[in-house]
């Protein structure tokens, strides 16, 4: 991918016009790249040092015991063959699996329905009027929509005094402490789903669509569905691609919801990869043991995230 | 509006064509956005009521305001506010210049291992903030940034950096050449260029993104938890971890955590609502994709 794109950027200089002033254009390219330099510095030093280097040590921790105080001891790949005997971890693995099928689809369909409902709209000021309703909801922060769901999973919450005024009082249960259905009241927290970020992500997309290609399809006599479906949504891949990844990795790595609302309990039904090696590494000090975790699920998101970009190309 | 100079932006909207569609639309938009503010409304009206008038019914309206919640509340919770404003602040504005400087270079400058540097700044995308959680706390305690608001901005600056550099080089990049090229013939140097031209055209979509920050970082609470505690803590955290002062009946600290989340959403409130305009359009224009 990198490489082609720099052979298509030397191709467009035009070499055979710049020869009478080859020391001045040399000296220009010179500065050019001290400028380059200048401007990325902070950046490459920042990434380098907070991002890059932690991961790399994640990486090599992962191959040693190290309990964060003593040095280090190399133990190879017993750290990864004790994850795959450890139950809990395959059972992890399991819920995270569950959560990522159901909860990423989630993540994304409202938000598009939303956007493609708002993108329809006769008149620009309503559609920012429901943009502008649809984006408020980032001043809650993500800590109370934790609490207020605690609330209402609560055995005495809201959800089965529902049930009980509607007949169906056997159902009611303290939804997050019975361990058939932790795990669903994790995945279903949040409902409707519909993200401030995600929504303006799509809405962008199909604003970019040139109006005459919506225009001409209409003139052919495409009816709404058809276009949804033959133009407006190949024409947005690119959006779907971007927030299919993100949202993979935003599920995967959702510490918060179950750090917060269950601990991985009742047992081990809501316990994911993330929050067992916060377990392992903060609460029992096995920093190694538990960067071998954070590393296998790391690579098991990058594959999911390059097979999503190569199989999803964009069409422009 | 400054954004109607970026150029991607169409003056109609392509939806014209579609005209018929908008009752059914503001109804089925409207059930969506009143699901959507259940939390804010449980959230505002329980801050306001008592423990037991919540269990027995939970989204009753609150008749008789409660307004000692919110006394106790502020008074648990306002230590935190001037360490965590600040660390937001610097940590915001930083990430919004460094990204500047890096998307210019990336968008503008010819130099050889130009893709090599981006995609070393776009991969951090796809290494998920967990994988560093564990060794950032640790390197952050052999710097002895435990405890301090560095060894929160500092990650902070680092984590903005990718969708921050992907974002707004797409968005310099998007910005008509003939704009820079009046600006080379007045013989700017890439210094003018980037506060005279890319700094203001790409100022909408780099306050969106701002905000967005703003809202993520005031909100977070696995690393700030792991960094700062006790009196140091950032807001968030100091919520989440509140126990309500000995005098108060334990029946109503659920409700007093609601109205010290209720005042700390009022900052970004009044900064959602300032800004909105720039963010709806701001990411709205360019169109953000992979």
């Amino acid at each position: 991918m990198a490489g082609s794109t720099t052979v298509v950027a030397t191709e467009r200089r035009p070499a055979a016009t710049v020869r009478p002033q080859r020391r001045r254009s040399v000296r220009r390219l010179v500065l050019e790249r001290l400028a380059a330099v200048a401007f990325l510095l902070p950046t490459l030093a920042l990434i380098g040092v907070f991002s890059y280097y932690p991961a790399v040590r994640a990486g090599v921790t992962a191959f040693t015991r190290w309990d964060g105080f003593n040095p280090p001891v190399w133990v190879g790949v017993q750290n990864f063959t004790q994850a795959f005997g450890d139950p809990d971890f395959l059972r992890s693995a399991v819920n995270v699996a569950i959560w990522t099928l159901f909860g990423v689809p989630l993540a994304m369909v409202p938000s598009f329905v939303v956007a493609e409902l708002i993108f329809r709209l006769r008149s620009d000021r309503a559609q920012f009027v429901w943009r502008a309703v649809f984006v408020a909801p980032l001043i809650i922060p993500p800590v109370v929509s934790i609490l207020i769901w605690q609330f209402l999973y609560g055995p005495n919450g809201p959800i089965n005094t529902v049930l009980h005024s509607v007949g169906l009082g056997e159902l009611a249960r303290s939804w997050i402490a019975d361990p058939k259905f932790a795990l669903w009241a994790l995945i279903f927290l949040g409902f409707p789903w519909v993200s401030s970020f995600n929504v303006l992500i799509f809405y962008s997309g199909l604003k970019a669509i040139p109006r005459e290609v919506i225009e001409a399809s209409a003139l052919e006599g495409a009816g709404r569905f058809r276009q949804l479906v033959h133009i407006e949504l190949p024409l947005i891949a690119g959006q779907w691609k971007l927030l299919l990844v993100l949202s993979i990795i935003g599920v995967t790595q959702n510490l918060t919801v179950p750090l917060l609302l269950t601990n991985g309990g009742p047992g081990n039904a809501t316990l994911t990869p993330v929050l067992y090696m916060y377990q392992r590494a903060i609460d029992y000090g096995q920093y190694g043991f538990g960067m071998a975790v954070g590393t296998l699920l790391f690579v098991v998101v990058l594959a999911l995230s390059i097979i999503n970009m190569r199989v999803l190309r964009t069409r422009s | 509006m400054s954004a109607a100079t970026l150029p991607g932006r169409r003056s109609a909207t392509a939806g014209r064509a579609l005209r018929k569609w908008s009752l059914p639309g503001h109804f089925v938009l409207a059930i969506i956005a009143v699901l959507t503010y259940v939390p804010a409304y449980f959230m505002i009206d329980n801050a306001l009521r008592s423990g037991p008038a919540m269990q027995a019914s939970p989204f009753a309206l609150a008749t008789e305001p409660k307004w000692h919640n919110f006394s106790l509340a502020w008074q648990a919770s306002s230590f935190a506010y001037p360490g965590t404003i600040f660390i937001v602040v610097v940590s915001v504005v930083g990430i919004a210049i460094t990204t500047l400087a890096s998307a210019y270079a990336f968008a503008r400058l010819r130099f050889r291992e130009k893709e090599i540097w981006f995609y070393t700044v776009f991969g951090l995308l796809l290494i998920p903030g967990f994988i560093t959680l564990i060794p950032l706390y640790v390197q952050m305690s052999d710097m002895g940034l435990i405890g301090t608001r560095w060894g929160l901005i500092l990650p902070y600056l680092a984590g903005g950096q990718a969708l921050g550099v992907v974002v707004l080089r797409s968005a310099i990049e998007a910005i008509p050449e003939e704009l820079f090229e009046a600006a080379k013939i007045d013989g700017a140097g890439h210094a003018w260029m980037f506060f005279s031209v890319a700094v203001p055209l790409s100022m909408p979509l780099v306050i969106a993104l701002a905000l967005l920050n703003v809202v993520g970082l005031w909100g977070d609470y696995v690393l700030p938890s792991l960094i700062l505690q006790g009196d140091s803590s950032t807001v968030s955290v100091a919520i989440t971890s509140f126990t309500p002062p000995p005098m108060t009946p334990n029946l109503d600290s659920y409700n007093v955590q609601l109205a010290a989340f209720s005042i700390a959403s009022v900052p970004i409130a009044v900064l959602v609502l300032v800004m909105m305009k720039y963010f709806v359009s701001g990411l709205s224009q360019s169109a953000v994709k992979l």
